[in-house]
């Protein structure tokens, strides 16, 4: 990659780079590039990301069409505000953070629907038997039911502590409180989630 | 002492040992409660599948999302205003339209005008050869006191920035009243008189 290519210098898109190839670009150039009007750029980093994003809204809503509406959000958001993003947290990190905003926002809102199991024609629970997939598929149901039910912060926690795999100081960037705050709130999550599905559940 | 929050999330998420924790042996309650606390975490992880949509459906949210965006109205050239230097003369010149427009002065030599009564104002001489010559330079701005006034209040005005932002060149508001043909003079002449004449100004 081009020496040119750093954070720390931005401005237009070198000329003698205008139709160089994205692909072995990293996130940093790429968003560099983006800002200096290539859009093919934004339609790459939506590549990246887009089944993240997607999976983190379709935890916070449980319903594919919901949760793809959010995703289209979450990027239409990002691309409106792409100058703000400062690469001090990871694109994935700042995307996170977009996409949890947008979900609480829309389960304000309203109440979110939960997809019912028969709708779920998408799982892949190849392998099992029928009365394994069908008890499995009611455990998921319920559990996420529960999350549901958590208060906006704790249920943003959990959610990208236990299915997104960030760290605690990354959760704490992307909605903005402290490791404390973010410590905390996976605690009482956990402590209403066991509470919400009651001894059985637990 | 019970264990701490900090502890129960450590000893949760297996980042430090039953071991490392003395006081498990020795607290029923803390045990019980890092127990539910791990029960509630493995009902959570069942959760951990998300429905795989259909392989068609990735292309499908990025052809939307290109779509939303190349919808999206270009906000880039209006950023470009917020800038100090584009903002900064802007300003200057807003300024110096509401100077025009307001001031006393420059509502003719007798003064303030009875109420009720619309204020005397010297009429424009517009040479007759200057209406032929398309440059414009036969134009007698300073006979004018209210273009000669628009003059010189725009001469000392710092453009620099307007300039450097590609909006005007340097002095570009005197010249474009120096420069102005007939037409123009007149038609800005008649604007100014429009402004003062009103009751407000």
């Amino acid at each position: 990659m081009d020496s040119s290519l750093t954070w720390t210098q931005p401005g237009p898109w070198p000329m003698a780079l205008a139709d160089v190839s994205l692909d072995g670009l990293d996130e940093r150039a790429l968003v560099e590039a983006c800002l200096a009007g290539r859009r093919d750029a934004f339609d790459l980093i939506v590549e990246r990301h887009r089944r993240a994003v997607y999976q983190l809204c379709y935890r916070f809503v449980a319903n594919h069409e919901d949760a793809s509406d959010l995703a289209q959000d979450v990027f239409v958001r990002a691309y409106r505000g792409l100058r703000k993003f400062r690469g001090h947290s990871s694109l994935r990190t700042w995307l996170y953070r977009i996409g949890v905003n947008v979900c609480l926002n829309r389960m304000a809102l309203r109440k979110p629907p939960t997809e019912p199991i028969a709708n779920r024609q998408f799982v892949d629970l190849e392998g099992e038997t029928g009365p394994d997939r069908l008890l499995k598929a009611e455990r998921q149901a319920r559990v996420r039911a529960a999350i549901a039910q958590l208060p906006r912060k704790q249920r943003a926690t959990l959610i990208l502590r236990m299915y997104h795999e960030m760290s605690h100081q990354e959760i704490a960037d992307a909605l903005g409180s402290s490791v404390g705050a973010v410590k905390a709130n996976f605690f009482h999550a956990l402590g209403n989630l066991r509470k919400l599905l009651g001894d059985e559940g637990a | 002492m019970h264990l701490t929050l900090d502890e129960f999330v450590d000893a949760v998420e297996g980042t430090r040992s039953d071991a490392s924790l003395p006081h498990l042996a020795d607290c029923e309650a803390c045990r019980r409660e890092l127990a539910r606390l791990r029960a509630a975490m493995t009902s959570a992880a069942e959760e951990a599948d998300v429905p795989e949509p259909s392989p068609l459906f990735w292309e499908h949210l990025s052809a939307q999302v290109g779509e939303r965006i190349d919808a999206e109205p270009d906000r880039r050239w209006w950023l470009s205003w917020t800038r100090p230097a584009v903002l900064v003369p802007l300003s200057a010149l807003a300024i110096l339209v509401l100077v025009v427009a307001l001031a006393p002065d420059w509502r003719g030599a007798s003064g303030r005008s009875e109420p009720g009564t619309h204020p005397v104002l010297p009429q424009a001489t517009i040479n007759p050869a200057s209406a032929t010559d398309p440059t414009g330079d036969a134009t007698d701005v300073a006979a004018d006191p209210l273009l000669a006034l628009v003059s010189d209040l725009s001469a000392n005005m710092d453009l620099d920035g307007a300039s450097a932002a590609g909006l005007a060149d340097p002095d570009s508001a005197e010249r474009a009243v120096t420069h102005m043909n007939s037409d123009e003079l007149l038609a800005l002449k008649q604007l100014l008189q429009t402004e003062l004449a009103r009751p407000g100004a």
